[in-house]
């Protein structure tokens, strides 16, 4: 019935979950010019609102092991609200996965290599991503491993070369900004970063082992949340007030590392790190999309897709923006709203479906 | 545009041998949807023609019409 | 089997093929086509008002040896650097207009220093900071001067121990730990102050000075800016007042009337510190100041014996007097140009956030009126390698 054959461990989901978190870590830039100086608040509080719809998730996908959310959609739903719910979850993905190649394909043009063509660049991104994707979910658990420990030595290890230039009086004054504001920073990191671990109920219905998941899932989130924590804090106590008007303060920050004029010119690395990481969360959005798509179409494997999917994906990733500044512009603005009723509303509603209507039956596929 | 061709040609020959001879149809005739889907869209992009971008209508949707949106700051 | 040698022919083949592709990227330049621009200095044309743009460009001398040998061989007038300048509407159109002049792109990664003239600086940096903010390849690391006169001057000035003059302003605003009568001050520090609602920055100040044909450069003060714009200037005194009040005193010298008024007693400051409380009282702004700081006796003229408890203690307040009036020179000289360079401003703004709402817009009135509350401990902590001053035994035994 499903269409991965391949079994993953749930603290493989773990590593999966904090790799995928991480990948986001650029990502906060959305928020800094919102939320300023009061980011760190915003990242705990988007947290905390997103800790009770991911452990539904949870939740969701043991109640019906062994399946992906699209089977799950039309079981709950029904065969046809079910397949329209599917629909509008792969919409989703494919759009998200555009916007994240097209953010690694931002940092390289912005940054690191000016010249290069931009559709090179996503080229070469997407047929990496498209050959991980084609292996199979068990070659991207194991790799996680390794990746999260970049990510995360990358993080430590910039936050105590910059701690000389810290200033943590950049934090006060407390509560400064107007709650409209802080409100929409919460909204943008509980769905950007965290509310995108949505995906992962495509992928929990490989886990072998169910009982753990909760506690694994949880710690996951931990790790990436506690990542970008770490550079918020970073970002704030050395930049202060200039951190907005930065196109991104990572790497400003980065820049600054200046010791015993050796270890100066750090952003290349910071570069690499990202793209390792963002490759992670590229290429759980693509399997996640591709298997969603085959299960909407009753395919028997999902590995035909996979080329077609990110041949799309790259011409979309080039042309759905114009330049970074529509892509924060929409981002922060209709890009969240849309997505706050995959992420917040369905998954809880079906597990509340699910237990009213006493699903999933043994015998009888899908509901009365 | 040779580019393009060369990897759509390369993507064909990858995936539909194997499909016709284990004669998974319904796997072959997804796969032509998206791959004539995504041939159309890189065709479109080589020869500069303008692809419209559903964020923006989305943006459109939501913003214009619904009216939803935070104030700019 | 034939199918499975072709299959790892083809893979073999797709490999092959991709490394051209795959093993660099389009924007690699090369040493030699490559122009290495370690200082830059913007001044303003008289006639049209466009940007005079002078950049410092290493020599790289590829016949081998390199930049050194150059010099060997002609004398004094074959210099390791190239001052090249253009000119444009903007920062960034006179530099891509070098090109005209060298035919490779200025690559800016390794400038230490950005000097903006005079006449820049007093009709406002806004205009001109933005493309060295903006550029990917500058550095917020390097650090910015203002010259007295013309930038393009500094950058002539041959430096005797340094060959190049870029490198030698650094090192010169890098080294202010040896006097603290300027500091460095780097882009983004800048940028901060500039976007700060009352912060007013502060840049050093560059001058130069002839002496008998030889031109020398030296760091004269700091300017403050207002709004982007340069309102004035501090003298070295003055910019040590800031640097006493902000901590960022690390050594220099201190010179007070000895005890017995007949000679001075030189210190030599070992460690600063300072913490700044802000406060209001009765609806006054008050800021409460401590600076401790640890000196050594260097030097002293007079033949009084100073290393008694009593004469210590003497020296010790002399040095906090002078501190002080260094600090309210400082004070003073900020309240004639109605520029708050100590940023009293934000740390109100951090501790009183309700109240400075009200008090922001009307900071220029309300910053006369602050009140300095200086509490200030000196202790000599040593003398050096004197106990008693090269004297006759006259009186005392």
């Amino acid at each position: 019935m499903s269409i991965e054959k391949g079994k993953i461990s749930s603290q493989q989901l773990l590593f999966l979950i904090a790799g995928f978190v991480h990948g986001s870590v650029l990502l906060i830039d959305f928020t800094v010019g919102i939320t300023e100086h009061q980011t760190w608040m915003v990242i705990l509080a988007g947290l905390v609102i997103t800790v009770p719809v991911i452990v539904s998730y949870v939740a969701l996908a043991k109640r019906f092991p062994g399946m992906n959310l699209v089977q799950i959609n039309d079981m709950v739903y029904g065969r046809f609200l079910g397949k329209i719910i599917s629909i509008y979850y792969i919409f989703f993905f494919m759009m998200t996965l555009s916007f994240n190649i097209r953010d690694v394909g931002e940092l390289y043009i912005t940054f690191l290599m000016q010249d290069t063509p931009f559709i090179f660049l996503l080229i070469v991104f997407t047929a990496t991503c498209a050959f991980a994707v084609a292996k199979g979910v068990e070659v991207l658990a194991r790799t996680s491993h390794l990746f999260v420990v970049t990510g995360l030595f990358a993080i430590i290890s910039t936050f105590i070369l910059l701690i000389d230039q810290m200033d943590f009086s950049n934090f006060l004054p407390l509560f400064e900004l107007p709650f409209i504001k802080i409100f929409q920073g919460i909204h943008i990191v509980s769905v950007i970063p965290f509310g995108e671990t949505v995906v992962f109920l495509m992928i929990m219905g490989c886990l072998n082992k169910t009982e753990h998941a909760v506690k694994n899932t949880l710690s996951g989130l931990l790790v990436g949340a506690v990542s970008l924590f770490i550079v918020a804090i970073r970002n704030t106590a050395v930049l202060g007030r200039t951190q907005t008007i930065w196109t991104s303060a990572s790497f400003q920050s980065i820049r600054l590392i200046n010791i015993g004029t050796v270890l100066t010119r750090m952003d290349f690395l910071i570069g690499i790190a990202q793209t390792i990481l963002m490759f992670l969360k590229c290429s759980i959005f693509l399997y996640v999309t591709v298997v969603a798509i085959s299960q909407l179409f009753g395919l028997k494997s999902y590995l035909p897709l996979v080329l077609p999917l990110a041949g799309i994906e790259v011409i979309l990733a080039a042309t759905v923006f114009q330049s970074p500044v529509d892509h924060a512009t929409i981002t922060q603005n209709a890009g969240i709203i849309y997505s706050v009723p995959l992420i917040f509303v369905f998954p809880p509603l079906s597990l509340l479906i699910a237990k009213i209507r006493g699903l999933p039956k043994p015998e009888r596929g899908k509901g009365t | 545009m040779i580019y393009l061709l060369l990897i759509y040609a390369c993507i064909f020959i990858i995936n539909v041998p194997g499909l016709v001879k284990r004669k998974e149809w319904r796997e072959l005739a997804v796969f032509s949807i998206f791959y004539v889907i995504a041939f159309a869209l890189g065709l479109m992009y080589v020869l500069d023609k303008p692809i419209p971008s559903p964020m923006k209508g989305l943006q459109h949707l939501i913003v214009d019409i619904l009216g939803i949106e935070y104030p700019q700051g | 089997m034939g199918k499975k040698m072709n299959f790892r022919i083809m893979k073999l083949i797709i490999c092959f093929f991709m490394l051209p592709v795959l093993s660099g990227c389009l924007g690699a330049r090369q040493i030699n086509d490559l122009e290495i621009v370690i200082g830059m200095g913007v001044d303003k044309e008289e006639e049209s008002g466009n940007v005079l743009l002078t950049a410092q460009v290493v020599k790289v001398d590829m016949s081998g040896g390199g930049a050194a040998n150059a010099r060997g061989g002609g004398g004094e007038d074959s210099e390791g650097y190239w001052n090249v300048s253009s000119k444009g509407k903007s920062i960034f159109e006179a530099v891509r207009q070098i090109t005209h002049k060298t035919g490779n792109r200025l690559f800016i990664s390794h400038n230490q220093a950005v000097i903006f003239g005079n006449d820049v600086a007093t009709e406002g940096l806004q205009a001109y900071i933005d493309f060295f903010l903006r550029a990917h390849e500058m550095r917020p690391t390097a650090l910015i001067l203002v010259s007295e006169k013309k930038a393009s001057e500094v950058l002539d000035a041959k430096p005797e121990t340094e060959k190049y003059p870029a490198m030698n302003i650094a090192k010169l605003v890098k080294t202010y730990g040896f006097t603290s009568h300027f500091y460095e001050v780097n882009m983004e520090d800048f940028a901060s102050c500039m976007m700060s609602d009352t912060m007013a920055p502060l840049a050093p100040l560059v001058s130069i000075v002839q002496e008998n044909d030889c031109k020398e450069i030296y760091i004269s003060g700091m300017a403050a800016f207002k709004n982007g714009k340069m309102v004035g200037t501090l003298n070295h005194d003055e910019a040590r007042g800031v640097l006493w009040v902000l901590g960022k005193v690390k050594s220099g010298v201190i010179i007070v009337p000895s005890p017995n008024k007949q000679g001075e007693a030189i210190l030599e400051i070992i460690k600063a510190k300072s913490k700044v409380k802000p406060g209001i009282k009765d609806g006054k702004i008050v800021m409460h100041i401590e600076i401790k700081n640890e000196v050594s006796l260097s030097e002293q003229t007079t033949t009084e014996k100073l290393a008694t408890i009593e004469a210590l203690e003497k020296i010790q307040e002399a040095t906090s007097e002078v501190i002080r009036q260094e600090v309210m020179a400082a004070f003073e000289k900020s309240k004639d140009l109605k520029a708050d360079i100590f940023g009293f401003g934000e740390m109100l703004h951090k501790k009183y956030s309700k109240e400075w709402k009200s008090i922001k817009d009307n900071w220029d009135e309300i910053y006369p009126t602050i009140e300095l509350n200086i509490d200030i401990e000196s202790k000599i902590i040593k003398t050096d390698l004197l106990k008693k001053p090269v004297s006759q035994n006259k009186e005392e035994k």
